[in-house]
């Protein structure tokens, strides 16, 4: 299996998350690629280079993306790119937590990993008051 | 089933760098795995949950592993912990 991991996001957040995945687990066991689209970026210019993204990390098995707030811009255009053809799943909320529970179950196939995705997710909050 | 008592003794306990570690160590084998710090008992296969231990440096933990690849996966992981992660030199 080769799921491709994108993350559409607003600017900042995709590049440093992946970036300390990155520190944590040294090399990533599945492709990961950062897309961040500007506050102010109209959604039909970004489509194109969005759906280069999504092509350049589909290694044939279908692209999991991850997006941070349901219904912001970034989870719009992430929405239109599961209609190009390549299988994509897609879950919001990305966070640190989200994105190395995915990371520790690379072989599992696209159709698991949103389930992965939102455990890690929900697991990651602690209400820390120990 | 295997069993062994570990100590963190690396100076930043079980935090994240060395948590991925541990995960990526185990899961090159064949077994379940957890880790049982103050009373608390997580899949040690997991980041989240091995972080979940907020295991600090001089916290002791027990290994538990079962599987086929039990002997050889508690050997690597004692190394791990007595190297202290690879961390302080």
């Amino acid at each position: 299996m080769a799921v491709g991991i994108l993350l559409v996001t607003h600017l900042g957040i995709g590049t440093a998350l992946s970036a300390v995945a990155g520190r944590l687990l040294g090399p990533l066991p599945l492709a990961v690629e950062a897309f961040e689209i500007a506050y102010d970026a109209d959604p039909d210019a970004v489509l194109p280079a969005a759906s280069a993204a999504l092509r350049r990390v589909d290694g044939g098995d279908g692209v999991l993306v991850l997006t941070d707030v349901y219904g912001a811009t970034p989870a719009n255009v992430a929405a239109r790119l599961a209609h190009l053809g390549t299988p994509v799943r897609r879950v919001s909320a990305l966070s640190l937590p989200m994105l190395l529970r995915v990371l520790n179950y690379p072989e599992l196939p696209l159709d698991e990993l949103p389930a992965v995705a939102a455990a890690g997710a929900r697991n990651g909050v602690v209400h820390d008051d120990a | 089933m295997i069993e062994r008592e570990l100590t963190v003794a690396n100076r930043l306990g079980l935090h994240a760098r060395a948590t991925a570690r541990l995960v990526q160590l185990l899961s090159g084998y064949d077994v379940n795995a957890t880790l049982t710090a103050k009373g608390r008992e997580v899949n040690a296969k997991s980041i989240m949950g091995v972080m979940l231990l907020a295991a600090g440096t001089g916290t002791a933990v027990t290994l538990r592993v079962d599987g086929t690849d039990e002997a050889a996966a508690a050997d690597a992981v004692c190394a791990l912990f007595e190297r202290r992660f690879d961390e302080d030199s």
